[in-house]
């Protein structure tokens, strides 16, 4: 390795390798007494430790993430052959500095299923199967990525890895666990972005500033719930701290989300190892500061969602409906009066409500204002009761009145309720620095701003509009500007780590001086700059162009001299293994077993619960509404998320924390999860149906029940091995449940030897790991 | 691989360094090989051989403590509602001089705006008890027997008066919901010694859970395999524990070997996966963990003697009673940390005694009292006392003014209340700290929540700075940012 005098190498060279193991060296140099770490340090190779020169200038000292993208050269290798794009030339330079290879590409079986469940969370089909068979080319899969873009699964997938990203949750926690009025219209709104291809920088201005762009919509509206999805506690100890806990949650997700720094830790005091001051923090603060949520006391409130437009349209609609109403009472009088003479009469009878009764009685003009709204559900009704007493010109009239009134409401529909908070003042509240971060020590009054170190300019603040602050505008325009040094590469390093498990940036919210520095700098700038320019912040665009690379396509094969030195695979020799997230393995085993639901949209889903959980619950009757497996059946992305019960199948199979905002999963491997797979009530339903499925679709014969079964779970015909194993464990589980059950007949005792054996392939390895 | 016993010089900030550094700095806290799970965990080794490591087992396999620790296991008896300490362990002989006069001091009385009322003497009559003389109200029979082995912490207060903050709070430290939990706190640290069994067991109350449920035994940003797992009597104590129906002891093994073959088929061809081979391994640790949890709750191999002593004999003390058996099972079987909830669902069958607290803590206390005496008795018989600590207590405690002018309730009282701890590494027979004369607020001494923690992970060995997780930035600890301090009285 070459020398490492200067500090900014790892950013400016493709030497990834050997930055982090200077990381490494930081750390074991730190330890005095680091013999026990021995064994760690030899899978590392870690090499002596250098010291650090002074940067020679400002410009130079600045941290990498901190610099503007620049469009580095695409570098010069030997093997041309394996180049498909500019990614493949980046990282076999770096592979090549060593004299390394990558892995030869993946089986066509596996690269198709690394395909479908990358892109859309599902494995392929029989169909599917066939029909990728009949081309297996690296053109042939290029087409298949087309494909799979093309898939409303897409979205479902890849809006989940985006709601990680905003703490997506239902409830607000808490003791009363209230619910998020319709927040679901914003899981929906992801995943109709990214479906769409919406671009990057339009769905940062959308999150960020919906309700002030200038062509907001019901849409942009519903998309600013962004801010609101954290939990929230309506009985707070202390309002003004709490007011403030709200806040600090919508810098942490917007800076961590966007940005990838961790600025909130700048609240207390400046930050103690970015360049963030508190000052800077609380300008940010400012910017949020304007939002407010609508409740009506511990009630946490839903709005209509549309532009000022829409909602002045829908005003002025409800404004001639009331004209409408007005003239049917003025028309109505007379029969009224009638009317409600039989009634103190007791000669007629009615349902309608006693408030509609007593508005009857009173001129429009003096009916109040709940009076009128009673009229106004109940309008039909009014009308069909007093009809015996109306002659035909008030009937008639009447009529022409009712159908105005669904003339109204035809032209202009009400609008979609949803969850986000709201700014309704050009005028700003001051917003003061917090001595110590406490809520009740204000300290002096800041303005907008942001971080000094990531702009080159003080934030353009816009002028109020006549309707908000335009604050958050002014940050959403500047996050997603073509100048913001962080923006596309965190999200270019984002899509990167889904495809490969891991990002450039291995700490995918943290590219702050604390954080993990690029493996491949070069690449990830280039992407970034490819990205917001030529790939007009198109995800899909960037999709094809990373699955089209050969890096991508490598398989996994090992090679122990690569792994030595290379234990993290930062060089990207292989394709790494990574298990799949919970919902790739849920809607996995649902497809297999036949019983996706495609429907998609709308309230969530509530999947099986165990009585035994709900009995850990303060309201245990209210909570969770009884199973209905069809609607339980659909993708795991519709599933309600509580934040005071988690599905347990989700939680244990590692679903990120939902009470901030969660850049990556955790992967662990221990006996409850095996015990869920195992015993649990999903994954034995998903085997009783995959069984069923089996015998419906193969026959009786065990040898095509086996084959279907490794295609369906698996995209492959099972080895000779594995189909004489499976064989006699049928046979044998068959003759083993007639004796365990008396006079249990053949077919039965096979159909649930079957269904073990379904169990069994919905619990291997292969399942859950892609090669 | 033994840990060199030393402490590394603190970095000189709580914010933000890789987790890289999070290890450097808390590395030396673990032993070695707990430390390589962890690198490994944090995809910092990401490929580590199998042999190098422990495989399914890392992330509870037990570790070193920081420190010769007081105590191995814990048990914390959670009083869920708030039990009043002017009823319980701090007597104040002038709330009877002032019995039935209007309060007068300066403290906030009562949440959330409910009627105030006269200060109202304890109806349940202190006694002086053991060799000590700690004074015990007559709500205890039982547990005054132990009342030398008794730290008394009367100082106690917190940040808040709602019960799910409140609750959260002394589970978690944090006041907000999403943190790790004590007893996650704990595993991670500690590990646990039977892998056959769940580190952390939470047991709750068959009337409901404490509000904010699962929150106060969640692994927060911790790996779920540290959270709290619920453990109920009967024949399935542990989630999915039964095999599926129909699905004898033997299918069942027949089913996993065939798993395990095909397994490794698969991982012929894949041997440098690790996490492959870890996912194998904890099937059959599931397995082995299917006998071992049931076996725990299997009460017919305990004597009728011991049924009754715990007081699985009455109806009252029934559910409380099993719990505590249980608890000594799990204990025998080196369970790290074990949470009991006394009271559960709303107001009256919790210790929230609003409208009348006299019946409500006559009932709460007489269905605990017997059980966790004998768990304590039985702890010393086992020769377990000096492994074991003992945490009692709730969220907050009551006012010692009624709710409401001549009503028998109590409201809740954040300012000033009591927790006792007992056994490993805790001296007994002792009253640490003062409220007031009337006894609202903490006066002499008062001892935050997370001074609380700060002790409690003492006593298990743990120090508070250094037991850390980097996330978001930070290096989260159970006891925050702000200051704490171990309760040094509290220890022996």
């Amino acid at each position: 390795m070459a020398s490492r005098s200067d500090p900014n190498r790892a950013a400016t060279q493709e030497e990834s390798l050997v930055s982090t193991v200077n990381l490494s060296i930081r750390m074991f140099n730190g330890l005095v007494a680091g013999a026990f770490l021995l064994g760690a340090a030899q899978v590392l190779a870690v090499d002596p430790p250098t010291d650090s020169a002074v940067p020679s200038s400002a410009e130079e000292s600045q941290h990498w993430s901190y610099r503007p993208v620049s469009r580095p050269q695409v570098p010069a290798v030997r093997a041309t052959q394996w180049v498909r794009n500019p990614i493949d030339a980046f990282v076999l330079a770096q592979l090549e500095e060593r004299n390394w290879t990558p892995a030869p590409p993946a089986s066509p079986v596996a690269l198709m299923r690394r395909l479908y469940l990358d892109l859309i969370g599902l494995p392929p089909t029989m169909q599917e199967q066939k029909v990728v068979s009949e081309d297996v080319s690296p053109r042939g899969f290029d087409k298949l990525v087309d494909q799979l873009l093309a898939r409303k699964g897409y979205g479902e997938r890849w809006g989940r890895h985006w709601l990680d990203l905003v703490r997506f949750a239902e409830t607000n926690g808490y003791e009363r666990d209230a619910i998020k009025p319709h927040v679901w219209r914003y899981r929906d709104y992801v995943i109709r972005s990214f479906n769409e291809d919406k671009p990057y920088d339009q769905f940062v201005r959308e999150q960020l500033a919906g309700d002030e762009l200038k062509n907001a919509t019901s849409e942009t509206l519903i998309a600013t719930g962004f801010y609101r999805l954290g939990p929230w506690d309506d009985e707070p100890a202390d309002f003004a701290e709490d007011r403030f806990d709200q806040l600090d949650d919508m810098l942490n997700v917007t800076s961590q989300t966007f940005l990838g720094i961790t600025l909130a830790c700048a609240r207390c005091h400046d930050h103690k190892f970015e360049a963030y001051t508190q000052r800077e923090y609380y300008q940010v603060i400012a910017i949020f500061n304007p939002l407010q949520r609508p409740q009506a006391g511990r009630s946490d409130l839903d709005s209509p969602a549309g532009s000022h437009l829409q909602l002045a349209k829908v005003k002025q609609r409800d404004l001639a409906i009331v004209q409408q109403d007005g003239q049917i009472h003025a028309f109505c009088r007379g029969a009224a009066s009638h009317f409600l003479e039989k009634l103190a009469a007791e000669e007629v009878e009615t349902t309608l409500p006693k408030t509609v009764i007593d508005a009857l009685k009173v001129e429009w003009e003096k009916c109040t204002t709940e009076q009128r709204q009673q009229v106004r559900s109940h309008q039909t009704r009014i009308v069909t009761a007093l009809t015996p007493w109306l002659d035909q010109k008030q009937r008639e009239a009447c009529q022409a009145a009712l159908s105005t009134i669904a003339a109204l409401q035809r032209e202009t529909p009400d609008l979609p309720r949803g969850y986000f908070f709201v700014e309704s003042s050009p005028q700003a509240p001051p917003t003061h620095l917090l001595l110590r971060g406490k809520a009740n020590s204000p300290g002096p009054e800041v303005q907008p701003g942001v971080p000094q170190v990531l702009a080159h300019e003080p934030l353009r603040v816009l002028e109020p509009s006549p309707r908000t602050s335009q604050r958050r505008l002014s940050l959403a325009q500047w996050i997603a500007g073509a100048d913001n040094p962080l923006t596309a590469r965190v999200i270019v390093n984002r899509v990167w780590q889904h495809h490969f498990g891991y990002g450039i940036v291995r700490t995918p919210s943290d590219f702050g001086v604390m954080g993990a520095p690029p493996t491949h700098p070069r690449l990830l700038d280039w992407l970034a700059d490819w990205f917001a320019h030529e790939g007009g912040w198109s995800f899909k665009k960037l999709h094809r162009l990373i699955l089209a690379s050969n890096t991508y396509r490598m398989s996994a094969a090992w090679n122990d001299e690569y792994a030595a030195a290379d234990p993290e695979n930062n060089l990207l020799w292989r394709r790494s293994y990574r298990r799949l997230e919970v919902e790739a393995i849920r809607d996995s085993m649902l497809a297999i077993s036949g019983k996706l639901d495609r429907s998609m949209y709308g309230p969530s889903m509530y999947p099986f619960i165990p009585a035994e959980i709900l009995e850990g619950h303060a309201d245990k009757l209210k909570i969770w509404p009884k199973f209905d497996e069809r609607q339980a059946n659909r993708r795991t992305i519709y599933a309600y998320v509580k934040r005071s019960m988690i599905v347990p199948f989700l939680e244990v199979m590692d679903l990120c924390d939902t009470t901030r905002p969660a850049p990556e999963r955790l992967i662990t491997s221990v006996a409850p999860q095996a015990l869920t797979m195992l015993n649990g009530d999903f994954v034995n339903r998903q085997a009783g149906y995959f069984a069923e499925r089996l015998v419906t679709q193969a026959g009786v014969d065990t040898t095509a029940q086996i084959h279907l079964a490794y295609r369906l779970a698996f995209s492959r015909e099972p080895t000779i091995r594995e189909q004489d194993q499976i064989r006699e464990f049928l046979r044998s589980e068959a003759l083993r449940r007639s004796e365990e059950k008396e006079g249990l007949n053949e077919a039965d005792a096979r159909h649930y030897a079957l269904t073990q054996m379904c169990r069994v392939i919905l619990n291997l390895n292969e399942l859950v790991y892609t090669d | 691989m033994s840990m060199p016993r030393r402490r590394l010089a603190k970095l000189p900030a709580t914010c933000g360094h890789s987790r890289r550094e999070f290890l450097w700095e808390t590395g030396a806290g673990f032993t070695g090989l707990a430390l390589l799970d962890l690198l490994s965990r944090d995809g910092f080794i990401e490929r580590l051989r199998a042999e190098d490591v422990q495989k399914v087992q890392g992330l509870l396999a037990p570790r070193k403590p920081h420190f010769d620790p007081g105590a191995t296991r814990c048990v914390f008896l959670f009083m869920n509602g708030g039990p009043s300490q002017v009823d319980t362990f701090d007597p104040k002989p002038m709330l009877e001089k002032h019995h039935d006069t209007k309060y007068s001091g300066g403290i906030e009385v009562g949440s959330n705006g409910r009627p105030i009322g006269y200060l109202m003497k304890s109806p349940f009559p202190f006694q002086q008890h053991g060799e000590s003389g700690l004074p015990i109200s007559s709500l205890y029979p039982h547990l005054a027997r132990h009342a030398d082995d008794l730290c008394v912490i009367r100082s106690m207060h917190t940040d808040t008066a709602a019960h799910a903050s409140g609750c959260i709070q002394m589970n978690t430290g944090k006041v907000g919901i999403g943190s790790p939990s004590l007893g996650s706190w704990v595993n991670y640290g500690l590990g646990t010694e039977n892998q056959q069994l769940p580190g952390f067991v939470v047991m709750i109350d068959p009337r409901g859970g404490p509000i904010g449920s699962a929150s106060n035994w969640s692994g927060g940003y911790l790996p779920a395999a540290y959270q709290g797992t619920h453990f109920r009597a009967g024949q399935s104590p542990v989630l999915n524990l039964k095999n599926p129906a129909g699905v004898s002891v033997q299918g069942q093994r027949r089913s996993l070997d065939l798993l395990k073959s095909l397994n490794q088929e698969h991982f012929a061809l894949r041997q440098n996966e690790s996490e492959l081979e870890a996912r194998i391994e904890s099937y059959e640790l599931a397995f082995r963990m299917q006998a071992a949890a049931r076996d725990v709750v299997d009460l017919s191999r305990e004597s009728k003697k011991t049924h009754e002593r715990y007081g699985l004999d009455n109806p009252r003390t029934e559910d409380f009673g099993r719990k505590c058996l249980i608890t000594k099972r799990l204990l025998e079987r080196g369970v790290r940390y074990i949470q009991l909830y006394s009271g559960g669902g709303h107001i009256e069958d919790t210790w929230d005694g609003h409208t009348d607290c006299i019946s409500n803590h006559k009932l709460h206390a007489a269905e605990t009292d017997r059980p966790m005496s004998a768990l304590m008795q039985d702890m010393k018989d086992l020769g377990l006392w000096d492994e074991t600590l003992f945490v009692w207590g709730g969220e907050f405690g009551r006012t010692p003014t009624s709710e409401g002018v001549g009503k028998p309730g109590r409201d809740h009282d954040w300012h000033g209340f009591t927790m006792w701890l007992a056994g490993g590494g805790v001296k007994g027979g002792q009253a640490i700290g003062a409220t007031d004369e009337l006894g609202f607020a903490a006066v002499d001494r008062p001892v935050h929540v997370r001074d609380l923690h700060a002790t409690i992970l003492h006593l298990m060995g743990l120090d508070h700075e250094d037991l850390s997780y980097f996330y978001q930035g930070l290096d989260q600890r159970l006891t925050g940012p702000a200051e704490a301090h171990v309760v040094q009285e509290v220890l022996a």
